[in-house]
């Protein structure tokens, strides 16, 4: 009797998805290394192509806690205005020709290139993926992170962070089949004031558009208080009013 | 029109296509340019925030209709001319938009200005379609006044709660309208727990014979509201309009994810006593009273390789039926008849005239399933998206095709090709249209 409760105590324990508990911390460390809990952004998204052509967007964006972002575009001319909120799963577009947001899966790309919406409308890590395992590899700590639902964008993350400062260095992520979908690179590491210093430089290429290539410049984040209403259907169509 | 003025607009419709190719190889060069550089200072520069903006689009949109000459339209249109078998449409357009903002207070425009050349020769109008202030005292409350677009419900390509607002076109249902003059006020709350928003919206709309004549009766005051909550992460509208403009109506409606990839939506309205038209056999309008009920119920489906897929199926009570619509069909082709027989065209003017009340709605019958499908940059072509939609009339099974390419090769240049396919017989709305089929290049640069 006892042989057989130590047996299933053993299967059980076996069912458990394995977590690391100093990874997860690790995790949630490098994700506020990254942004303050509640700040505001803008960001150049750079997309350019084999030929060497090029497009430019420019985007606000604001965040509070794990789970709540708001961005809207400046430029190009083409489309300003149209803004995007994200709460957890949930993920509406604001048109300014429509003139009221629609509800939109939450994998729905709102702008073309190799970023989508999780890079783009990206919540904190830690709230999307578990730290499966850790490893130190020259120099540097290597997170195997796989996502907590189906519904993120990719299913598993290998995250190469810098030990001392506890930034990402390099991310892969994966489709559950385990093919790579693209790589982010972040670089060139600058101190945006108010005790954040993170990279101000993320490169994107993917083998699965090969010879492009997206750079997504950050600039002026700064920490802000920012009430919850304005994470809102109401509030979307006039989100650039915060700046 | 003559035989010459046709040639030299089927050569000019040929021109145009050609010089916009032309344009495109000539351009791409020009934006071939090296890796990007790495300047904050310079993005800090782009992003200084104006207190004033000012922007738009220039449209170029030559259109080519292939004319149906059996049809109740076409008859009722050329009865008197003959236009051959396909017209030519060149439309341009300035859409301009602009902001003024200082502190809490703004002020908002957007006006269309509009020139075209057709077998009429050349026209244009200026639509001011909004000019409104704002006061933003903080992100819990607004206010504005003026003329305003104020959208309600969540049907991609119909509404059946839209109340404060002109139907948008299904064809086009991205496009913006023209607002109406009102004042509306915004006042939103957050919360923990399941229920995560709640914001109420109340509208004012005064009509007069001078302002919002279009909206409904004249001489009142009419009132507004809309009360949203999001609970346990679906979008649910209460939604209300009273007024004697108007009939009374009361409206739900809900929107939801179900999986990160699938979204569901739906809208009721509900309008007791409302004055529902009808034709009779011999080309008459007339209206009774009637309890009408207008729903919709709607998908949005994203595969994995970027294809997203939308579905509605819209029920408007308030449409006319098969019958109505065959009588108004059958009087035209009667009227059309003694047209020819006598050279009176007394009955085919009453016809258009009837055509313009009930019939003028983008889609005026009582059933109508929409579907589109669009691949987000297949193939590796950036900023391409080929699409396909079709809208079907349930009721007379008749429907139109159009599939699109949309692309925006370069930064704020938006290239458009649609080709609209029309199928029905005899007495159906998308057999009795004016054209068989439509095809539309729409070029628009942004600045």
């Amino acid at each position: 009797m006892i042989k057989l409760l130590s047996m299933i105590l053993m299967c059980l324990c076996l069912a458990v998805p394995a977590y690391s508990d100093d990874g997860n911390a690790i995790l949630q460390k490098v994700d506020r290394n990254l942004n303050p809990d509640s700040f505001e952004m803008y960001r150049k998204l750079i997309n350019i192509e084999p030929d060497g052509s090029k497009k430019e967007f420019i985007m606000f964006t604001v965040k509070k806690g794990r789970d709540q972002v708001a961005s809207v575009f400046l430029s190009p001319a083409s489309e300003k205005g149209r803004a995007t909120l994200r709460l957890g799963e949930n993920m509406w577009l604001y048109i300014p020709n429509v003139g009221k947001p629609i509800r939109i899966t939450s994998l729905q790309s709102v702008t073309g290139g190799i970023f989508n919406n999780a890079d783009i409308m990206r919540l904190d890590y830690s709230a999307e993926y578990n730290c499966e395992k850790m490893e130190q590899q020259e120099g540097l700590l290597v997170l195997y992170l796989k996502a907590k639902t189906r519904s993120v964008a990719y299913d598993s993350l290998k995250m190469w962070v810098d030990n001392k400062k506890l930034l990402p260095n390099t991310i892969e992520c994966f489709a559950s089949s385990g093919m790579l979908i693209k790589t982010l690179y972040f670089k060139k590491v600058q101190d945006f004031g108010g005790g954040i210093v993170r990279p101000a430089v993320i490169e994107t290429d993917s083998p699965l558009h090969k010879g492009y290539k997206s750079i997504m410049i950050f600039a002026k984040m700064k920490k802000k208080e920012l009430p919850d209403e304005v994470f809102t259907l109401n509030f979307l169509s006039k989100v650039e009013s915060l700046r | 029109m003559n035989r010459g003025t046709l040639k030299l607009n089927k050569k000019l419709f040929a021109f145009s296509v050609y010089m916009l190719g032309l344009s495109l190889t000539c351009l791409q060069p020009v934006f071939c340019q090296d890796d990007y550089q790495f300047d904050l200072s310079e993005i800090e520069k782009e992003i200084e925030k104006k207190p004033y903006y000012i922007g738009g689009f220039l449209e170029f949109r030559p259109v080519l209709f292939g004319l149906d000459r059996d049809s109740a339209f076409y008859k009722l249109r050329f009865f008197d001319q003959d236009e051959g078998s396909t017209l030519e449409q060149y439309n341009s357009r300035l859409r301009l938009e602009g902001s003024y903002e200082k502190g809490i207070t703004g002020l908002y425009f957007r006006t269309d200005s509009k020139l075209w050349y057709d077998y009429q020769g050349w026209d244009g109008d200026i639509t001011f379609l909004e000019g409104y202030f704002a006061l933003k005292p903080g992100p819990s409350f607004a206010l504005e006044a003026g003329k305003k677009v104020v959208q309600w419900g969540k049907g991609y390509a119909f509404n059946a709660v839209n109340f404060v607002s002109r139907p948008k076109d299904p064809d086009d249902p991205t496009e913006p309208v023209e607002g109406y003059y009102l004042a509306v006020a915004d006042w939103i709350k957050s919360f923990g727990g399941p229920l995560k928003t709640l914001a109420f919206t109340p509208v004012i709309l005064p009509v007069t014979d001078s302002i919002n004549d279009k909206f409904g009766e004249p001489d009142h005051i009419n009132f507004a509201a809309k009360l949203y909550g999001l609970l346990w992460d679906t979008d649910i509208d209460i939604l209300l309009f009273t007024g004697k403009s108007r009939t009374t109506s009361y409206g739900l409606d809900f929107a939801r994810n179900i999986t990160a990839n699938f979204a569901v939506h739906g809208e009721f309205a509900w309008l007791p006593g409302f004055d529902k038209k009808s034709i009779n056999s011999q080309g008459h309008l007339y209206t009774e009273k009637s309890d009408i009920l207008k729903y919709l119920f709607g998908i949005r489906y994203l595969t994995t390789n970027d294809m997203t897929f939308i579905i509605e199926y819209y029920h408007n009570g308030a449409g006319l039926d098969e019958e109505d619509a065959d009588n108004f069909y059958r009087f035209v082709d009667r009227a059309y008849d003694t047209y020819l027989s006598t050279g009176n065209s007394s009955e085919l003017n009453r016809a258009t005239q009837l055509s313009q009340g009930s019939l003028s709605t983008a889609k005026p019958m009582r059933d109508y399933l929409y579907f589109r499908a669009s691949w987000n940059e297949p193939f590796d072509i950036l900023y391409f998206t080929p699409a396909v939609f079709s809208i079907i009339n349930l009721n007379d099974r008749s429907l139109s095709i159009t599939p699109e390419l949309l692309y925006k090769p370069i930064t704020n240049l938006e290239l458009r090709l649609r080709g609209a396919f029309l199928v029905g017989g005899k007495y159906t709305e998308y057999g009795e249209k004016m054209n068989d089929y439509k095809i539309e290049l729409r070029v628009r640069y942004f600045f």
